[in-house]
Order: C-alpha cells, then structure tokens, then sequence
C-alpha cells in the first residue's frame, strides 16, 4: 500500500493570524485533491459547527487525509490536522502540531506578519516543525507580496525566497502549495519496528462506537483486536476499529508509525483519553509516554443555573452530555440561596466558558443563568489547614483566614508601539507586574507582564481591545500562585443577601467595584412596586448603596371596545419579559443581571 | 344590555400625537363613507334582532367635523332597525372650533344626549405644540353653545414642559364650561406619530413626571367633586359614561365603521383600518373585519379581571360567578395572595387599591396564566 511508504506521507497543520485564510486555503486543498467538496466535510462534528463559524474560530479538531500525486509521478498521503484559534486552547494547539513535521503558514499579503503569526510561529518552532510559508491573498490590489517577504524574513527568520504567492479565495497556485509540501516539508520517521506510541490529539464520544480518539502514530502499529492502554489512566481496552479522515471515519485493518487515524476502543469516557496522552499496547507497551502531557486543568469557574429551576435534571443531563466529548469541562453540583441548584462549571479560559454556556442554551434549549466567573483561590485557615475556594459565596469568615494565594499569569501581549502606554496603563490597573519589553520589529511590540487572573477574568480583553482599537492580541498561561489581599465583596438586594452576586476581589479595588456593580445593577434591575435597597457591603460593613426606584406608572392610558386585545398583547409580552427574570426574595432580576457585573470596567 | 359604536374617520387635520383611523385629506369620501357604514348598520342590525341597546357613541376622528345629516341618519337607522332603549345614553366627541348652534339643532333632532369634547389643554401654547388646531376660546364657545347637555372633556397630561398649574387651569376651564366628566390620559407617543421624534428626544416629561401629574389632577379633582371611577376618568356622581362602563365591565358592543371593533356573543372582531379598504368591502356585499378571535375559558375570565380591575369598584364577584359559573377568589387565589398589599378584598368586590391604580399593568401581570 502506498500509505505504507512513510516517505510518502506529509503530516502538517496550517498556521495563521485570523482572517489571513487559513480555512480557505485548507478547503481549496481539500478540493484540489480530490474526492470531497469542502462541504461535506464539514458535516462530521456539525454540532460545534455553527458556534465556530460565528464565531470564526475552530474549536474541534478535524483532521483530513488527502491524496496527491505529485509531479514526481509519487502519490503521497496529506494528514491536514486542524487547529484551535484560541489562547483557551493552546494547549490542545500545542499537542496537534505535536502530531506534525510541517506547518505552512499563511500571511495575508496586504495586512503582513501580525501578532497570531508570530505566536503560532513560535509554537510550531518549540514543536520542532519545518515551516513553510505562503503569502496569500496577492489577487487583492493593496497585496505587497515582496514586502511580506522581507517581513517575514526579518521578524522571523524564515527564507522566503520559495514561499508560493498565492490566492486561496481566487484559486491561484494552489498546485504550488501542494508541490511546496512534498518538498520542502519532512516525512515521518519510519519506527514500525518499536513498541506503540499513538499521541491523542483530540478525542469525541461517538453514540456507537463510544471514544473515537485522534491519534498521531509515533511508533510502532495498531490493529483492529489489539488490547490498548494509556499512560494517564490505568484502564485497558480492546480495539474494536482503526482507520482514517477522508474525510469521514473510514476505517482501515490497521495504523502504523507516521500516519494520522482515530482509534475505538468502547472507551465508555473522553476522560480516559485525555489530549497528549499516549497509547500503548498492553502486550508489547512502550518504555515511556511522549512528551509534553499536561493535564488540562480548569482554570476559570462559574455558576450555571436553570432559568426554570424545574429544568435541573434536563440542566445535568446536557453538562454530562457535553462532557462526554470535553475532559476539560467539569462540574459539581452546588446550591445558592438565590439561584436554587445548580452546577460549578470549571473552564479552560472565558471562551471556553461562553462556548459551553451557549451550547448548553442552542443545543440543549435550556435558558441558564451564569453567575460571574471566578477563578480558584488557595485559602489558608488559621489552623493551618489549606481549601481551594472557586465560588465566592463559599469563602470562609475573615476571622479563620490565616492568608489567601490567587492564581497569576504570565501574560504576552503584543502589538504596535503605540499603544504601549494605554496597555501598560491597563496592566497597571489590573495589578499587573512589568516583566519585559522587546521589539519583535519596527511595527511590534511584546510586552510580557504578570497579571492575576482574577483581573483577566474582569473585563480585561475588552478594555484591552478597546484601548488599541483592537492592534493588540494576548495570549497567557497560569505561573503559579501568589498570596494575595482579598476580600469578598457581598451584594444585598432589598436588604437580602445575594450568594449569586459575591466575588471576591483585592481590598483595594473593593469600593470601586461594589460601588461599579451597584450603579449596574440599578441600570440592570426593573423597577418594582416597591423600592429596592442595592448593597454592597465588605465583611458586613456597607461600602456603597443604590435605589431602584418604585414603579410609579404602568397602565395602558386608554382602554375602550378596541383595546382590549392590544393592552392583554402588551401585557403578554410584558409576561414574556418576567420569564426571563429570576426571582430573589421579592425581587426580580434579569438573568443576564449575573454577567452584567462583569462588564463594568469597559465605561 | 349592549353598546352601539360608530367611528367616524374625519378630522380638519391631524394632531402631532394622533394614530387613530382619522384621515384629513379624505374628507371628500364622506358621502360613500357613511353610505357604507349605514350598510353595515342595517346588516348587522338585522341579525342582532334580539340584542338590546342602551349606549350609542360616536367617536372619531372629529364626529362633529362632518355634515350633521350623517349622524342625524346614524341615529334614525338605529331607532329604526335596533332595539335601541329608552333613555339610552347617546354620546358625540366634538372638538372645539367645529360646533355650532345650527350643528346643535340638528344633533338634538338625532337625539344626542350627551356631548364629549376634546379640550386636551387650555393652554394655547401647548394646544399648538401638540397639533391642535383650536383655542381655549373655542372651547369655551363650545361649552356655551352646548350649555344644558351631560358634557364630557377630554384632557391630557404628559405634554411639553406640562406644569400642574397648567393642568389645573385646563382642569378649571372645563369645571367653569359645566363638564361634569373629564377624561384624563397621560399621552402615548406612538411610533409613526410627529411626536414620537419629540419623545426620542427627550422632550417628554418621563413616567415619574407623568405620575406625579396624574397624582396631582386625582387630588385636585376630588376636591372639586369628581370621583376616579376608572384609572383614567373622573366624574361627578351620576355623570359617569354608560357607554364606557360597558366596556370595562366586558359587556357587548357593536362597533361600525373603519378600524371600529366589536365584541358580540363571544367574538371580537376589528374593521379594516383604511376607508377605501372599507367602501370597497362593503360594495362588494361583505363585511369589513380584519380580524376576529372568539374568546373563551380563561381567555375570558382574563379579560374580564383585567377591565373591571381598572375601576374603582373592581371585580365584582357576584358578576363573575353569575357569567362564568366559577369562584373569581378560588380561581385566582394564587394571584390574589401574591398581590394581597395592592388589592383591596371584600366578601363582593376585588378591586386594586387607589394608590396602585396607575401601576396595574404589574398587578394584572400575576393574574395572567
């Protein structure tokens, strides 16, 4: 079999800025070799489908296997391996390059080598990738393909002198992007001979066949009756098929070292198949994983209600289901005074979160409630005793707290020179630390700070963005824990105590946020037939108050023979209205009151 | 007991905040109009044989705008196809500026008993700002000439830079005309309407302004006699309109013209909105609805809550039970507790107390399925 050559076979990724045509030139290749219209492809994971297209971001994996025959006469095997756009899933970015030897690189040739470029370079650098890159768009009147180049060239180190100039929208030397790839990027290493090591890439829970599991084979084989087994999870399975994206599941007797296929093994959980473990054979198993495992921890948690506090069961049933296909979403059930039960969802990042909180509400048809995200705090009680806190409403009295660490990232943020200030000045409010500053070339800056996260988790992409006009891109990770000023910072409403609405926050930002969220929730909250007290308050002291004042007029002026059905229209959609709030006490509050509070730093 | 409706679709001209079927320019259409609407009349008259009548209300528009001989006809198919009572209480919306006392001859002949004039303000500032194309001294003309009628004024709130001595004023002048009914509605600007941009621009008092207005006229006027008898119409005792009564206590009612509605043996339906949509229907032998719902079970329970409680007397529940067969307590219990602050209960009447009349929407809500 041809497949079986492994000089015939190029695994790569396509690397990009967003918006610079990486979807595009990955659908002009599926096209130009062969069997499948783009479309079709797609349909494989539809249900994550229209979040990422609105989004404009990938956030499942979708390998395809593509056949090319070159002009040496060679038919040689493409394993195009998608990757997430997202700073939440860097991780899983880093395990799909891990799969390849190559990434072509895509410039847009009128925008030039921007902050995205130069992140997933380095990436794919530190996974020891050949890069080859292609300098798109060149159809466009204001392209300067050579300028690009030399960019490249400069803020890089690439040689460009062979980079195809091509349109990917137009259909212009895509041919050479396929020739570019057999040539310039590496085959895999022929290792039949040792013992298996599959790197998982990326895993979904398949109705019927339970965990299809992506795989890159590194070393050795696998074949349809092998009994397998992971390093991270003591479990061992039979496999019951391998094969292959083409770009549907299309399975194959067996996968061998170089080639890029799914395994099922009835694996009942993705947790047992977690993103960069490696598979084994029980008999026969490799000496040590590969490496670069890291367990995906959550690192952001909120609150997640039913709107219909009725609906909980139907609430779980969907957290399970997304779980299936997601380890690193996890969940326990709570209960709040306010929002009944409920779960406390824990996320890779923001997006994370707001991509599982809209699928449980699009796919799932469920209205929830979010609280305010919060990040896991270290609490060290007076006798000694160390808890991890991850919401608020559960923090122990001030009197038994001996010392609280919050978790801190560092944090890359690049963008043009100009607005270094403004971003500083950001940094600076959200208790960053000043780590460096280095020009990556004369229209780039990387300026690299610390910054806890809780204050990434308070608005800070947004005050970024809107400080920069949008220049500026940011990408993190978690450094560790660093012990820290907190408080919790209590919201009552009509003299009650909201548990949904507490966050906890540096002491010295507790006036101005509780007094922030006050106005806000005065803004948020309708006017009731009576006037509601908004408190907030630090250890029982009360640092700001607001009144929503009492309604005092609501009725229809006039209502003869011809009104009545258009006042119990009003009055219907008035009703409508009210199912969207949630109760609390004697007061009713819009569901997305929770979330709103985080938005208060942008005015 | 049912009411009689007759719209009349012709104005001089339009007002700033008017959406109501009123069309200036189509005045020359009045004589198709009314031939028409007499069509109607005769029709459904023939199949309401057993239906009896005690109101009839000619609203607009400006009823008093057009030739008299039309309402003067109006009146005589009535008498002559309906089963029209005696005494019954036969109102005409007049705006000052268009009465007269030839108008008045021929009214009297029609048998109008009762004549409901839009004053709005008696400020001639705010007359102009808000379209109205007549005075306070046509308004007290007006008066003059139908001095010795039951005598309605229509006053609204919520206009520009309204102050409360501006609206006392306007309340005296109509108490000084010999109005022992006034009609008080806070103004809705519409969108579409001239006044709608004002609103968007912030030229409007807001709600609290409105209220506080609304609170005012309440006091003023039940210290000068006028008792709230619906959330927003006051009267001296006695001087309360049938005609409305009916409405809110959900009785029947036959409406004829454009954009007219009717609500009769169970059904409510609402004429086309434009006169030649109208003409043309009724030309061709039809009748013009443009829409009709037949309301029953809960529907109907609903409504009937939602009417009575905008008056003063609110829910009675010997009615209730009599019409629906059911306990209004034990079929809004829940409701009832919940909103137990804003309700006043008593073994024969619910009914939402005074000084939560204005806010009933959010009452109501809660009684809503």
């Amino acid at each position: 079999m041809t497949e079986k050559l492994k000089k015939n076979i190029r695994n790569f990724c396509i690397i990009a800025h967003i918006d610079h045509g990486k979807s595009t030139l990955a659908d002009r290749l599926i096209e130009m070799t062969g069997q499948v219209s783009a479309r079709d492809m797609q349909d494989q994971l539809l249900d994550s489908m229209d979040l990422e297209k609105e989004r404009g971001i990938t956030i499942k994996l979708t390998p395809v296997r593509m056949y090319y025959t070159a002009k040496d006469g060679n038919e040689y095997v493409f394993n195009l391996i998608d990757t997430p756009g997202h700073v939440d899933f860097s991780y899983e970015v880093s395990r799909s390059l891990a799969a390849c030897e190559g990434a072509v690189l895509v410039v847009d040739a009128t925008q030039g080598v921007q902050a995205q470029t130069l992140a997933n370079v380095y990436l794919a650098l530190e996974n020891d990738l050949e890069i080859l890159p292609v300098i798109n768009k060149i159809d466009l009147a204001s392209a300067d393909p050579d300028g690009t180049k030399s960019e490249i060239e400069d803020a890089i180190g690439l040689d460009c002198s062979n980079a195809p100039l091509i349109s990917a929208k137009a259909g212009i030397n895509i041919e050479d992007v396929l020739e570019k790839i057999v040539t310039m990027l590496p085959a895999p290493k022929d290792a039949d001979d040792e013992p298996l090591k599959a790197l998982i890439f990326d895993s979904y829970y398949d109705n019927f066949k339970g965990v299809i599991c992506f795989v890159r084979i590194k070393a050795g084989s696998v074949k349809v009756g092998d009994r397998i087994k992971t390093f991270m999870s003591d479990k061992q399975f039979d496999v019951t098929e391998v094969g292959v994206f083409s770009p549907g599941l299309t399975p194959k007797q067996s996968l061998s070292s170089g080639e890029v296929g799914y395994i099922a093994a009835s694996i009942k959980s993705v947790q047992d198949t977690a993103v960069g473990d490696t598979i084994t054979l029980v008999d026969n198993p490799a000496a040590e994983p590969l490496p670069g495992y890291k367990k995906a921890l959550p690192v952001v948690f909120s609150g997640v209600y039913p709107l219909d506090g009725s609906k909980f069961n139907d609430l779980k049933e969907a957290i399970l289901k997304l779980k299936l296909n997601d380890a690193s979403l996890t969940y326990e059930a709570e209960n709040s005074m306010a929002l009944g039960f409920g779960f406390r969802c824990g996320f890779l990042g923001l997006l994370h979160m707001e991509i599982i909180q809209q699928r449980i509400e699009r796919e799932f048809d469920i209205e929830i409630i979010t609280t305010a995200p919060s990040v896991s705090y270290k609490v060290h009680l007076v006798g000694g005793e160390e808890i991890e806190v991850e919401n608020p409403s559960r923090l122990p009295e001030p009197s038994s707290i001996d010392y609280m660490e919050e978790p801190i990232i560092s944090a890359n943020i690049y963008s043009p020179p100009e607005y270094v200030g403004p971003i500083m000045e950001l940094c600076q409010e959200k208790r960053g630390v000043f780590l460096d500053m280095t020009y990556v070339d004369s229209k780039r800056v990387r300026l690299q700070y610390k910054l806890p996260l809780n204050e990434i988790i308070f608005d800070f992409f947004d005050g970024l963005k809107s400080r920069t006009r949008g220049y500026a891109s940011f990408d993190y990770e978690i450094c560790g824990y660093e012990k820290s000023d907190l408080v919790k910072l209590d919201m009552y409403l009509n003299g009650d105590i909201c548990d949904a609405l507490a966050i906890i926050v540096h002491k010295d930002k507790a006036y101005v946020r509780g007094r922030a969220i006050a106005e806000k929730l005065k803004e948020v909250i309708p006017r009731h037939m009576f006037e509601i007290p908004i408190q907030a308050a630090v250890g029982g002291k009360i640092i700001a108050r607001e009144t929503v004042k009492a309604l005092r007029k609501d009725v229809l002026a006039k209502c003869y023979g011809g009104d009545v059905t258009r006042k119990k229209k009003l009055l219907e959609k008035q009703k409508e209205g009210k199912k969207k709030m949630r109760r609390l006490g004697t007061v009713e509050i819009p569901s997305e009151a929770f979330m709103t509070i985080l938005k208060i730093d942008s005015e | 007991m049912a009411g009689i409706y007759i719209h009349v679709p012709f104005c001089a001209s339009k007002c700033a905040y008017c959406d109501f079927a009123s069309f200036p320019k189509e005045i020359g259409k009045q004589e198709a109009y009314f031939a028409c609407l007499y069509k109607e009349m005769r029709s459904r008259f023939a199949e309401l044989k057993e239906k009896r009548f005690d109101t009839v209300y000619f609203g607009g528009g400006t009823p008093s705008f057009v030739d008299p001989k039309y309402i003067l006809g109006a009146m005589r198919l009535i008498k002559e196809c309906a089963n029209l009572s005696e005494g019954a209480e036969i109102t005409l919306e007049v705006n000052p500026g268009t009465i007269d006392r030839n108008k008045l001859r021929i009214y009297k002949q029609a048998g109008i008993t009762r004549f409901s004039i839009g004053l709005q303000s008696a400020d001639d500032d705010l007359l102009r700002r808000i379209g109205r194309i007549h005075t306070r001294v046509d308004f007290e003309k007006a008066c003059d000439v139908l001095k010795g009628y039951n005598l309605s004024a229509d006053v609204m709130i919520g206009l520009f830079d309204q102050t409360k001595e501006i609206v006392k004023n306007t309340i005296d002048c109509a108490i000084a005309g010999g109005v022992k009914h006034i009609s008080v509605y806070a103004l809705t600007p519409e969108v579409g309407t001239p006044i709608y941009t004002d609103y968007l621009n912030g030229e409007l008092p807001d709600g609290d302004e409105v209220a506080d207005t609304y609170e005012f006229v309440v006091g003023y006027l039940k210290e000068k006699g006028f008792d709230r008898y619906e959330v927003s119409n006051f009267a001296v005792k006695g001087y309360e309109s049938r005609h409305n009564l009916n409405y809110w206590k959900r009785g029947e009612y036959i409406g004829f013209g454009v954009a007219a509605s009717s609500f009769i043996n169970g059904r409510r339906f609402t004429n086309v909105f434009s006169i030649d949509e109208y003409v043309h229907f009724l030309l061709n032998g039809k009748y013009a609805e443009a829409s009709s719902e037949v309301i029953e079970g809960d529907d109907a329970k609903f409504e009937f809550l939602m009417l009575a409680l905008r008056t003063r007397d609110g829910v009675d529940l010997k009615v209730y039970k009599s019409v629906f067969g059911s306990d209004f307590t034990a079929d809004y219990s829940k409701a009832i507790k919940s909103q137990s602050a804003y309700l006043s209960v008593t073994s024969d009447t619910v009914r939402i107390k005074d000084e939560y009349l204005y806010v009933q929407n959010h009452i109501i809500l809660e009684f809503m399925r």
